[in-house]
């Protein structure tokens, strides 16, 4: 009804939480554990993380599963595109929770980072959904919507500045060690794998990993995002200690000429 | 033991990468003793220092994005737009998150990449004038009062909160945004205002029966349609019109104890799962 504004009365000036809060004097809640009780000294934070951003408890071993992810997905090199960001706001000598913020921001990207998952995550249970109705792997492939130099393009296959990825074999020994199965999901990621590497040299790489080990744990896409929000952010750190540690701008500093200029020349402006 | 998969083998590829960034935007010139500083700078060709002698910082904000110095009556209306939406207000989410942060005494600094990250989101704000532009370019071509009808027809009204038929076109607060409307009109009246404005307008006139209208962003993406700004900026320049309003009310905060904005009392905050 216009005018009716009973939905945002009900709202106004409480707060209705389904996640906890601290009540003052009593304790804090968190999905109806104690935290201090419930958590500390008994849980790793890894599975609070998941927690929070799922309202699911996971087992310890897949916290520990995400603790060793989050090594492979975070390194101190300002090349890459969020920790260069962290890197220069260390000569610009920002702080650390600027610097780290904004290279996180980065990652919130088509390209790289974080927000990949999603499409990655969702490309590998439609795949599955697919391959089980019938269609083949190579059917799957050439599905893909984007083809990029003869390649089909597909979130979690082949990667930037290089071909392979060192993390794979990385996580594969962690998921073994914790005693994983290969489920469906990354059984078929493989296969997508093979298929790839045989017609087009390419590979998976750690996006198409972690979205098909993360599938068969029952994780949805927009959850996958929402653990791993801040997946480069020790790695953003340790590229702006290391420059807010030296000269201030001192990264790659530029000459003028270092940029290629390709506007217009000179003109008057006119009264 | 080494993994027999394809991705266990790392290689470099050949992509070329440039050696120098270029811009078409930018230039500056290198002094004669050292070749940090520049003795000069030109915006799309034009000295900087020219600029700030003869031209109005609307001007050069249009020149930026757009390569070209306005219209007499572009810049009026682009000016217009931006005194019109300079401001969210204090009770929109961007800008308490500035006050959250002014009373808590954030960095400063900080104040307003908070308030402008709050600002990204897709629900009146920034994130929507992408695909509010799109959907104006797309549209602009059909009747307005038909398209109206067909969202309406083909789109159910939520059953809480606000109905967004469009973005940047909706309900706010299951009304008409009553500013919002009064700023489209008083832009509509410039000179410069073009065709896009007009067809929002049309669509807003048949989106009124069903409690809906422009919304803030509906407005600034017609705008900037008109102006022939890209939807990939649209987003940031919502940001740079919204940034003093928001960067003011954080300040306005930022001397005051924290005390100064509400906390919750216990009473009214409720633990579902408790």
């Amino acid at each position: 009804m216009i005018n009716d504004t009973s939905f945002w009365d009900q709202h106004r000036g409480k707060i209705v939480s389904k996640k906890g809060g601290w009540k003052i004097g009593q304790g804090v809640l968190s999905h109806g554990y104690s935290m201090m009780d419930d958590f500390v000294g008994k849980t790793s934070y890894m599975q609070v993380v998941f927690l929070n951003a799922t309202g699911r408890l996971p087992e310890r071993r897949l916290a520990d599963w995400m603790d060793a992810i989050f090594i492979c997905l975070s390194w101190p090199d300002p090349r890459i595109w969020c920790n260069q960001v962290g890197a220069l706001g260390g000569t610009t000598q920002t702080t650390v929770i600027a610097a780290t913020c904004a290279g996180i921001l980065a990652t919130d990207a088509r390209s790289y980072g974080v927000r990949p998952l999603l499409e990655g995550l969702r490309f590998i249970q439609q795949a599955l959904s697919d391959y089980h109705s019938g269609k083949s792997v190579e059917e799957i492939v050439m599905a893909a919507n984007r083809v990029r130099k003869g390649t089909p393009e597909i979130m979690g296959y082949a990667r930037p500045i290089a071909k392979g990825d060192e993390r794979i074999p990385a996580m594969e020994r962690v998921t073994e060690s914790l005693g994983f199965e290969i489920g469906d999901h990354l059984s078929l990621a493989y296969s997508i794998e093979q298929y790839l590497s045989n017609t087009y040299d390419e590979t998976m790489n750690i996006n198409g990993y972690m979205s098909g080990f993360l599938s068969d744990q029952g994780i949805t896409p927009e959850e996958c995002y929402r653990i791993f929000s801040v997946l480069v952010a020790s790695g953003v750190t340790a590229c702006y200690v290391d420059t807010r540690d030296t000269a201030p701008n001192s990264f790659l500093p530029m000459q003028c000429e270092d940029i290629d200029y390709q506007g217009n020349p000179y003109r008057p402006v006119s009264d | 033991m080494k993994s027999s998969k394809p991705s266990a083998q790392v290689r470099k590829r050949s992509d070329v990468f440039v050696k120098r960034p270029a811009t078409r935007i930018w230039q500056e010139v290198p002094s004669a003793d050292n070749p940090y500083i520049a003795a000069q700078s030109l915006c799309h060709g034009y000295d900087m220092i020219e600029l700030m002698q003869k031209r109005s910082f609307v001007d050069v904000l249009y020149l930026l994005f757009r390569g070209e110095l306005p219209s007499v009556d572009e810049a009026k209306l682009l000016e217009t737009l931006m005194i019109g939406f300079i401001n969210p207000g204090p009770r929109h989410p961007a800008t308490r998150a500035a006050m959250n942060a002014g009373v808590g005494k954030t960095d400063p600094a900080l104040i307003l990449p908070i308030a402008l990250t709050t600002l990204s989101g897709t629900y009146n704000a920034a994130g929507t004038l992408e695909a509010s532009m799109r959907f104006l370019r797309k549209q602009q071509r059909q009747n307005a009062a038909e398209v109206a009808a067909r969202l309406v027809e083909e789109n159910e009204r939520p059953e809480q909160g606000d109905w967004h038929i469009a973005p940047g076109f909706g309900s706010y607060y299951n009304g008409i945004d009553l500013l919002s409307a009064e700023i489209a009109k008083h832009l509509r009246g410039l000179p410069a205002a073009g065709s896009v404005l007009h067809w929002g307008q049309q669509f807003t006139q048949a989106l009124n029966k069903e409690g809906m209208g422009w919304l803030a962003t509906g407005v600034v993406a017609a705008v900037l349609t008109n102006l022939g700004f890209q939807p990939r900026a649209a987003a940031g320049i919502y940001q740079i019109m919204s940034a003093p309003g928001l960067l003011a009310h954080g300040s306005e905060l930022s001397n005051k104890p924290i005390t100064a904005m509400p906390f919750i009392d216990d009473e009214d905050y409720f633990i579902e799962n408790d």
